[in-house]
This record gives C-alpha cells, sequence and structure tokens, in this order.
C-alpha cells in the first residue's frame, strides 16, 4: 500500500505511508489518469465519510437553529411552486381548455419538490467552498465534502417534504403500478445530476467570485426553460424534443409519467394535441441521455474538483 | 511498511512558486487559465523551476527529515516561507517541486479552532472540529471528557460559540487539538493561546507529546520554546535554508542576523565593533557567570567623545532587553585610539532561555544607536530548584530553634 501522486503540470510528488494504527492522515493518490482520480476522490470521500456526515448535520442545524419557521421550512419552496404552477395552469386551462384536474396538482407536486430540491441544493453548495475559507486554507480534508455535506442537508430538507408528498399523491392522481420501480433509479439521477452540478459550481465559484450570481439568475429563469410548470408536450413535438435537452427535464418527465401514467420508461409515450399532432414526449433513448448526463457529468465534475482542489488555497 | 507507531516527516527538494498581486478577478481572463489548470497543461512549455514575471518562489530547495524522537524547530523572520512549508508539509499547498512524506496520523496545532461554527454550541463544535482535524467519532466521544476538562470551559458547553471570547474559543480549539493522539505533531504558532495559566497547560501538553517520542514539526516566534522543545532547528531566511543546527545556534544565528539593517545605514561611528567571543560553553546553569571579549577599534577619536559603548542583554523569548550596561558605568571613560578588546563578565541571573548579548555604538547624550556589533547568546538551561522571571541565587538552611524566641516574637 505504498503510492504516488503525480501531477501532469507539477513536479511534485506526494508519498503516503499507511499506518499501523488508524488510517492514513494523508490519503493516498494514484494516478494521474481520469479514473485514477475518480477512485481517488471516491477513496478520499469514504476516508472522511465521518466528516461528511459532521458537515451534514451542521448544515442542518444552522438552517433550523433560529428560524422562524422551523420544519416547515422544508415544505414552503415546494408549496410556492405547486402555487406558481396552479395559476398557469389555470390560465392554461381558461385559454386553452385543457383541463386542470387533481392529478395534474400531484404532477405539479412532485415536480415541484424535485425542482427545489435541486435548486436549493445548487444555491447552497455554490458558496460552500468560498464561503468556508478559513479551513479552505487552513486545514487539510477532501474540499468535496463541503459541496457535497451541503448537498446532504438538502437532501435532509426535500425528504421531509417528500414525506408530505408521499401522504397527499395518492389522492392527487398517483397510480400504484410497477412503473412506480422507475422511481428509485430516476431519483438517483437527479441525486447524481445534482452532486455534479454541486460540485462543479462550488469549484467554479471559489475561481470566479461573480458565478454565484450568474447562478442565481440562471436558477431564477430556469423554471421556465424546464417542464416543471408545464408538460412538455404543451410546446408542441420541436418544442418538447428542445426542453427535453434540458438535463433535468426527462427526470421530471419520467417522473411524472411512471407515478401518475404507469408508464414504463422502456416505451415511447406520444400525445395528440388539440391540433391533432402527435407529440412524443418520451422515448427510452431519453434515459440513456439522462444517464449520461447524471454518471458523466458527476464524474467529470468530481475529476475537475479533484485536479483543481490543491490549487484552492492559492486561490481563496 | 510502517512498524508499530513510528512516525516520519521528510521534505525532500520542496519548492513553492507565487505569484504576486491578484491571480484572477473576471472570468473573462480566467477562463482560459482555469481551463489550462484544471487539465493540468499549464506549463508544459516550461520548465518547472522557471519563474514568469510576478511569480517568486516562497519556498525554495527546502529539505529535512524528521525521525522519531527529533523535533524540528523552524524559525526566520516574517515572509521567510515557514507558514508555506507547515501548509505543505499538511497537504493544503502542493509543493511545485520535490516531494514531502509524511508517514503516520498527523495532528497539526495549526488553527486550531478554524472548523468552528458560530451558530453551534461548544458540544456540537467539539464534534465537528475533531472530524475536520480527522478524529474518528468513536475517538471525540471517548476523549469527550477530557477535551472538556482541559479547556475548562464545560459551563459553556451549550452555549453557541459565537458567544464565546476569542480566548475560550482558542482553548476550547487548543484542547481538540491536543486530544488527537497523533502520531507525527506539525505545530503553528498556537503556543500563544489564552491566558497564562492556560498557555503553560498547553505548553506542557505539547512538550508531553514532544517527548512522548513521535516526530515534531514546530513553528514559532516564541524562540525559547523552540530552544526548550527541539532538537534540531532550522533558519529560513526568504524561502531558502540559511543555517541548520542545534535549536541555540540557529536562534543565535537567527538573531544576529536581524540587525544587520542597523550596521548598513551608519557608516560613521567612532568605534568598529568586530568580534564579541564568548569564553566558555555557550550553555549554563542559571546564576552562572559568563566571559566575553569584544573586539573593535577606535575609527575616530573626535567622535569618541560623543559616544560610547552599550551592552543589552535580551531574551530570545520576548524580544525584550532585560538588562543594559555601558562602558560608563563600568568605569572605562575613554578608549585608546587602534584596536581594543573590553574583557566582560556577567553573571546571568536569570530564568531558562536564550539571551542575546549585543553590543552597540550610542550618542552619549542621546542614547541613540549609531553603530551595532556582532551578537553573541547565551543558552540559560533549566534550573529545577527555582521557578519565575529572575534568578535570586536562593539559599536555605535549617536554623537550631531557641527556647524562649518564639515568646519574645510574640
Amino acid at each position: 500500500m505504498f503510492s504516488t501522486f503525480f501531477n501532469l503540470g507539477h513536479r511534485a510528488i506526494v508519498t503516503v505511508l499507511p499506518t499501523a494504527s488508524g488510517r492514513p492522515a494523508i490519503t493516498s493518490s494514484s494516478g494521474g489518469t481520469f479514473f485514477g482520480d475518480l477512485r481517488q476522490v471516491v477513496t478520499d470521500i469514504w476516508d472522511f465519510r465521518e466528516l461528511l456526515a459532521q458537515l451534514t448535520r451542521r448544515d442542518i442545524k444552522i438552517r433550523y437553529k433560529q428560524a422562524v419557521m422551523g420544519f416547515a421550512w422544508a415544505l414552503f419552496m415546494p408549496v410556492l411552486v405547486v402555487a406558481a404552477g396552479l395559476i398557469i395552469r389555470w390560465a392554461i386551462s381558461t385559454v386553452g381548455g385543457a383541463p386542470l384536474n387533481r392529478a395534474g396538482a400531484g404532477e405539479l407536486l412532485v415536480k415541484g419538490l424535485c425542482w427545489s430540491f435541486f435548486v436549493g441544493a445548487i444555491g447552497f453548495a455554490t458558496p460552500s467552498l468560498s464561503g468556508n475559507t478559513s479551513l479552505v486554507t487552513k486545514v487539510y480534508f477532501p474540499r468535496e465534502v463541503l459541496p457535497l455535506g451541503t448537498l446532504g442537508a438538502q437532501l435532509f430538507d426535500s425528504g421531509i417534504g417528500a414525506i408530505a408528498v408521499l401522504v397527499a399523491t395518492p389522492f392527487l392522481g398517483a397510480l400504484l403500478t410497477p412503473a412506480l420501480g422507475w422511481v428509485p433509479l430516476l431519483l438517483v439521477l437527479l441525486i447524481a445530476f445534482t452532486a455534479g452540478t454541486c460540485l462543479f459550481l462550488s469549484c467554479a465559484n471559489l475561481f470566479f467570485r461573480d458565478v454565484k450570481y450568474i447562478v442565481q439568475v440562471l436558477l431564477t429563469f430556469g423554471i421556465f426553460f424546464t417542464p416543471v410548470l408545464y408538460d412538455p408536450a404543451l410546446l408542441g413535438p420541436t418544442g418538447a424534443k428542445l426542453v427535453m435537452l434540458n438535463p433535468i427535464a426527462p427526470i421530471l418527465e419520467g417522473l411524472r409519467l411512471t407515478i401518475f401514467h404507469s408508464h414504463s420508461l422502456l416505451d415511447t409515450w406520444a400525445v395528440t394535441n388539440r391540433h391533432g399532432i402527435e407529440v412524443v414526449t418520451w422515448s427510452p433513448w431519453y434515459l440513456a441521455y439522462s444517464l449520461a448526463w447524471a454518471f458523466g457529468g458527476l464524474s467529470i465534475a468530481a475529476v475537475l474538483f479533484h485536479r483543481a482542489e490543491f490549487a484552492f488555497a492559492e486561490y481563496v | 511498511m510502517s512498524n508499530g507507531r513510528t512516525g516520519f516527516i521528510a521534505a525532500e527538494g520542496v519548492s513553492k512558486r507565487f505569484r504576486r498581486g491578484q491571480l484572477h478577478d473576471s472570468l473573462r481572463d480566467l477562463l482560459p487559465t482555469l481551463s489550462r489548470r484544471l487539465v493540468g497543461f499549464g506549463r508544459n512549455g516550461d520548465a518547472p523551476d522557471a519563474l514568469r514575471a510576478n511569480e517568486f518562489w516562497a519556498l525554495r530547495d527546502l529539505s529535512f527529515e524528521v525521525r522519531p524522537g527529533q523535533a524540528l524547530g523552524i524559525i526566520g523572520g516574517n515572509g521567510a516561507g515557514k507558514s508555506t512549508a507547515l501548509k505543505i508539509l499538511t497537504r493544503i499547498l502542493r509543493p511545485t517541486t520535490g516531494s514531502i512524506t509524511v508517514e503516520g496520523r498527523i495532528g497539526s496545532l495549526i488553527e486550531i479552532s478554524a472548523g468552528f461554527h458560530g451558530d453551534l454550541t461548544g458540544r456540537e463544535n467539539v464534534f465537528l472540529q475533531g472530524s475536520i482535524m480527522g478524529m474518528p467519532q468513536e475517538l471525540i466521544r471517548r476523549k469527550f471528557d477530557a477535551i472538556i476538562e482541559f479547556s475548562g470551559i464545560s459551563e459553556f458547553l451549550d452555549t453557541p460559540v459565537k458567544r464565546y471570547s476569542s480566548g475560550m474559543n482558542a482553548r476550547l480549539g487548543f484542547s481538540i487539538a491536543a486530544h488527537l493522539d497523533p502520531e507525527v505533531l506539525i505545530v503553528d504558532e498556537v503556543l500563544a493561546v489564552g491566558d497564562f495559566r492556560f498557555q503553560e497547560r498547553a505548553f506542557g501538553r505539547i512538550r508531553e507529546l514532544v517527548t512522548s517520542g513521535i516526530p515534531v514539526v514546530i513553528v514559532s516566534h516564541q524562540l525559547d520554546r523552540i530552544a526548550s522543545l527541539c532538537t534540531d532547528a532550522i533558519v529560513l531566511e526568504r524561502g531558502a535554508v540559511a543555517f541548520r543546527g542545534t535549536p541555540s545556534d540557529a536562534i543565535g544565528w537567527y538573531l544576529s542576523g536581524t540587525r544587520e539593517a542597523l550596521d548598513d545605514e551608519n557608516n560613521r561611528s567612532a568605534v568598529r565593533l568586530r568580534a564579541l567571543t564568548m569564553i566558555g560553553e555557550t550553555a549554563l546553569a542559571s546564576g552562572d557567570g559568563v566571559e566575553f571579549t569584544l573586539d573593535g577599534s577606535v575609527e575616530d577619536a573626535e567622535l569618541l567623545k560623543t559616544e560610547q559603548i552599550v551592552l543589552r542583554v535580551r531574551s530570545a523569548a520576548t524580544g525584550q532587553v532585560v538588562f543594559a550596561t555601558s562602558m560608563d558605568r563600568c568605569g572605562i571613560e575613554t578608549l585608546p585610539a587602534g584596536p581594543f578588546r573590553l574583557r566582560v563578565n556577567l553573571e546571568m541571573n536569570v530564568r531558562t532561555g536564550v539571551f542575546t548579548v549585543e553590543p552597540y555604538v550610542v550618542l552619549r547624550q542621546t542614547g541613540k544607536d549609531v553603530a551595532a556589533g556582532p551578537v553573541a547568546y547565551v543558552q540559560v538551561k533549566e534550573d529545577p530548584g527555582s521557578f519565575g522571571t529572575v534568578q535570586l541565587k536562593p539559599r536555605m538552611r535549617l536554623e537550631p530553634w531557641l527556647q524562649g524566641e518564639s515568646e519574645s516574637t510574640r
């Protein structure tokens, strides 16, 4: 168990010898290859899993300490998203005649919760490195745990919301069918994609402080480019295809179809709109597309983060 | 590879390059650099030890080895590269060239309360800070009571840390760090936390760790602590090792170098001080006498009427002049033209520590320094029989008890 670390641009070598008692304080690094680095990230995080748990607990405690709303906070944003969605649906039904039904409210609830998870996680993760400068410049630990800790706290928040959703959806048109088996996979995709985005943005924000403002703006308007408040079918054949390019879109659409339409994600789903045009909003390719974004994105972000990590203390 | 609980710290040809000024401000000039940096192809065109404009070496070719039982002190002025060296050892920074090896769990007493969050209570912060320092939860739980007792803040355990005084903060931080059970120890300027009593306790704990035989690297401006804790020392100057030797030699070398500035700016003084030589050992017991010879020559007999030689003794620990005398006071009113030798005797009635003896040429009227001479240093060894800041040469003897005396005193 002796390994050396070689950085491409530098001639530096960090040698680490594990100890007889307990885990090594300096974790060994291997190779400079993509997969070598990726494995290193996983090992690092595993070695510091207790710290990750502590940071997650810290972030949860801080959110609920001295907070007026307490746990209601966790429901605040999803509820707002649903309310906004209901208004839009109502407007659409008034103008276009698409009826506003209970299942529509259920779909909004599920998608609203997922969206607020994504937005919340990114909002907290982006400044997580630049906001902990004293840690980043003074103590060694794999820096991944800082953005991932905020992600963990967001998972806790959204978990509370998920309980509420779980209670409500059976009354709002959710169907108990085998198609629900797809839901865990879709949630994993959502979390993986969010984790990758969090790693990338927190790292970028450390180098460029304006990233967090850009992110705020993007997230504010992102909801219009994501089928949260509306269904992709509403945009017509071309519009649906375009909006499904959004990495989040297939996940949300997949959840909607499996939970409320007992649709298997291996089959194509199409609806015929008012003008008699058939709009395809799901094809199995979207599943592959989502998988690629979630795991490819997460891996690339993790490796970029890992390679930039050593420069953090110099750039802060 | 690692046998038993032996740790090991080594640096081999470690250099660190930094850039002056702002690195990047805006996305515009950053995107190209960032992408190159992230991918790691940034410097493929350059030799790895080349300096670009605006770059400088914060550390240049630093090498050392610290084995079990050794404690290395790193001393040097501000900006000499001490902190950079420690950050490289603790893996916060990566060296530009060279390699480091650290074997064993690192206990680093650097920024001991960096992980504290003001909104969390002392208790919560112990667990958070502990895991930031790499302590397993189970170890923290086991040591929790000891940590709290050592810090002395048990009443405020459930108070948010933001209401702590800075001293309490530091004490809690140090207590956590001190219970790490490290296999190698890296200590930055944390010896000066809390009040006097806590400092003594903290110092005691560090001494305990050092004497337990684990390899230690210490950076401190309290030179006497280096002298009493370390087995070896290096002096850093502008990033490079300028001196390497025993702690007291290194401290002496460091202190004599720090006064060169005064020498340079002065070129007109009555006397030129050439050498201050100590006769006998530089390490002695408290209360012992030391003898020096001060060699110099009178350069300008006219000026000698307004100038004289002064001798100052300074504590290396505090930088304070603990004693000063002059040739006037010692009964020498003038010096012959040409070279001379003064013999100086001092009784070191001081406590443990390193002291420098510094000759100066000063103006008689104002006491202003006009020239500085070479420095000698004395290391006063520990005196187990006394405690305090001065040596009062105590003597006690038992006298026979005389009948009737107690009544008369009553």
